[in-house]
């Protein structure tokens, strides 16, 4: 869904903008990119691989620049000594290593073989059983790691201090080697190339896996998560030329894959999601101002009250929530990458109220449209219905959806936070959630297609009835949400999804202002009822300051006259809220007394 | 010295001891544990790429390719592709999952509906 990533790219490039921040990001990314992409096990080398094991290597570079003549086995590191380079068919032998509880006294053997391999022993057990002082049976227990740690231990500020730099660039090793291992197994089950004509060989770049190509081809997968300043949402190309071999930089002749762009915007992107988010928040700041005050309107005047109203006020109530939940979900989770880090079980239960209220918002709607259909297509404009079927439907059927993916997703799928939107898991709630939009849907144009065939009955002019079905529409689809169901896709532009994303969030997050608007302030009634309390009111104060019989009476008649239209209205309800207009009124009215005479 | 053949000798001979001897310590089952396993692969990766470094040879490449490939049929042939990172449960899980909401949800729906039309009746 179009949103969703809408919102994933708000979340990831929050989350990234602030650990880059707090963090030194590795090496300038735009150089890297046409060297080794691996650079960053460079820095903790010395860390990885042990002093002696370094000094053999050294000596391994070394190596192979003077001809021998004859067979020899080539220079080895078996894991804690360095063989240096042995003629075929000896014996080569040097002392134990300096490591606790070795004798250095001791000598280890190895044997180079006529054709120059390496006989290589099977176990520790032989290998080292000279070296070792104690008993025997302490052999199989001894891991190999541990020999290692005496070394590294050397250092252990280095070690004890996890800084978050340390943690970061650990967790992008982490994921990137396992890429690495997936990529590997991958291409081993893979089925062999079977087409014909050249081709690259399927590969390891480094970062990412690539299949077998045919020659000619660009071939293409989105950016890899690894850093924070990629942007999962671009792609990278790697070109296979016509010979068959993968593209090499011309600077630096190595294979090369374009990851150029996964960081070219990022900066104007995290510009844009700054912007989103800080508009998401007011959103919702203004959509919650605005549904308290019409809440507040739609109590305090008890004329009001009908059963339409009863259902505003409760889909008013699950917007407040909503977008209280959704304000504390912004500030203290996504804008925070410690508390995602530290993983408290408080933000998996915001998690999972967050989903219940985005539930209950959409279910409103759907209960909204159910008592529409019901009063104008199945039974037209009787009063009573019982509300408790539309409570449960509301307010207590979104828990099922909410703890079935509260289940589903500690058991499977349990990230940090439950921030993760590259799970399937999230249709647990978004199925029925356009479930129910789709069921809106039908409902709408229902009762647009009723309201549209009554219109034409009552023989008015065609451009007038259209009119009025499309106003009427208009006004009911940010009531019924079903902005969600038509724009589903994001388009591939950048500037036309530049656009999409600013429409899209704006509907989102305004919703709660504008269904505020459209339902309560833009209401003939309320308007109606709040111009009448503002002129009891100036007409009480009026009396306060001048006190003379003759405007008492005047007051008195002005109340009195106030009365009546309220109790008019409230047997119009259902017909006037309609629309929400009041000048509207006149047609339906008509339409209600054909009813009546038909 | 430009990047020769013998980058392939050198990691066969300079780094896959290492890890042979990392994965006999473990039990053969055990080759399919990730965590067990993480560590050693990690220095094999870095072992290679040192030795690329110190040949001058670009890291990776065809060689280190087919040198993890022969590693992975030796020591990874018969442990199950997925199980690494986070995961998606298998469909037969998740289909489940998540046609059963939709199911109820539509169920329920239909109920209000029903129930708000045969109080029509009543009334």
């Amino acid at each position: 869904m179009g949103w969703q990533e809408t919102l994933w790219l708000l979340t990831s490039f929050i989350l990234s903008v602030t650990k880059a921040g707090t963090t030194e990001t590795k090496s300038e990314p735009t150089a890297d990119l046409s060297l080794t992409p691996v650079m960053m096990a460079v820095e903790g080398e010395r860390l990885i691989m042990t002093q002696s094991q370094y000094k053999c290597l050294e000596l391994l570079s070394r190596d192979g620049s003077h001809n021998k003549t004859g067979l020899f086995c080539s220079r080895f590191w078996d894991g804690l000594l360095c063989w240096d380079e042995t003629p075929a068919g000896t014996f080569a032998s040097q002392n134990c290593p300096d490591y606790p509880s070795f004798d250095p006294l001791e000598k280890v053997t190895k044997y180079c073989d006529e054709s120059g391999n390496w006989v290589h022993s099977s176990s520790i057990n032989k290998t080292w059983s000279h070296c070792l002082t104690f008993s025997k049976e302490k052999i199989k227990t001894l891991p190999v790691h541990g020999f290692l740690e005496t070394e590294t231990e050397m250092d252990p500020t280095a070690e004890s201090q996890v800084s978050p730099v340390v943690t970061q660039k650990a967790e992008e090793r982490k994921k990137i080697i396992d890429g690495q291992y997936k990529c590997f197994e991958k291409m081993n089950r893979d089925q062999p190339y079977n087409k014909s004509g050249l081709y690259c060989n399927r590969t390891w770049d480094g970062w990412l896996c690539w299949d077998d190509t045919p020659a000619g081809m660009y071939t293409s997968q989105y950016c890899p998560n690894y850093f924070p300043d990629f942007d999962s949402t671009e792609k990278v190309t790697k070109y296979c030329d016509e010979t068959g071999n993968w593209f090499r930089h011309p600077e630096t002749n190595r294979t090369w894959s374009n990851y150029t762009l996964c960081i070219a915007h990022t900066k104007d992107k995290l510009k844009m999601a700054y912007i989103l988010y800080y508009m998401a928040i007011v959103g919702h700041a203004l959509s919650i101002v605005s549904l308290l005050i019409s809440l507040a309107i739609f109590f305090y005047f008890r004329s009001l009250s009908c059963q339409r109203i009863t259902l505003h006020k409760n889909l008013f109530f699950s917007y407040v929530l909503n977008s209280a939940c959704t304000i504390v979900n912004l500030i203290t989770v996504v804008n925070n990458p410690k508390v995602v880090q530290r993983n408290p079980i408080g933000c998996k239960v915001l998690h999972f109220f967050h989903m219940y209220m985005l539930g209950c918002n959409y279910f409103w709607m759907l209960c909204e449209g159910i008592y529409l259909h019901t009063l104008i297509v199945v039974a037209v404009f009787a009063e009573e219905q019982h509300l408790h079927w539309y409570y449960l439907l509301g307010w207590g059927f979104p828990l099922v959806p909410a703890s079935i993916h509260a289940v589903a997703r500690k058991k499977y799928f349990d990230d940090n936070c439950w921030m993760s939107v590259e799970t399937h898991l999230l249709y647990v709630v978004h199925g029925p959630i356009m479930a129910a939009l789709l069921v809106n849907l039908f409902f709408l144009l229902n009762i647009v297609r009723v309201l549209v065939t009554k219109l034409r009955d009552t023989h008015r002019a065609e451009s007038n009835m259209y009119m009025k079905a499309v106003r009427a529409t208009l006004i009911l689809v940010p009531l019924l949400g079903i902005q969600f169901v038509i724009f589903p896709w994001r388009p591939e532009n950048r500037l036309a999804g530049e656009i999409y994303d600013y429409i899209m969030h704006i509907l989102m997050h305004y919703q709660g202002l504008l269904v505020a608007t459209i339902f309560c302030f833009f209401n003939g009634e309320v308007q109606g009822a709040l111009k009448r309390q503002w002129m009891q009111y100036k007409a009480q104060w009026g009396q306060r300051r001048r006190e003379h019989c003759s405007m008492r009476s005047t007051s008195y008649t002005a109340t009195s006259i106030t009365e009546v239209p309220a109790f008019m209205y409230h047997h119009d309800c259902n017909s006037e809220h309609l629309n929400g207009k009041q000048t509207e009124d006149s047609e339906l009215v008509a339409l209600k007394m054909g009813e009546t005479y038909a | 010295m430009a990047c020769s053949s013998h980058y392939g000798n050198a990691i066969e001979e300079f780094c896959l001891a290492k890890f042979k001897l990392d994965m006999e310590v473990l039990d053969q089952r055990q080759w399919c544990s990730w965590e067990d396993t993480v560590e050693s692969y990690g220095e094999l990766t870095n072992c290679t790429f040192l030795v690329a470094l110190k040949m001058n040879c670009f890291w990776p490449n065809q060689m280190v390719d087919e040198f993890f490939i022969r590693v992975h049929r030796h020591y990874f042939h018969d442990c199950s592709l997925s199980g690494r990172l986070l995961h998606d449960p298998p469909n037969r899980i998740l289909g489940p999952f998540i046609v059963v909401p939709i199911l109820v949800t539509l169920l329920m729906t239909a109920l209000v509906v029903w129930r708000s039309k045969r109080s029509e009746g009543i009334v």
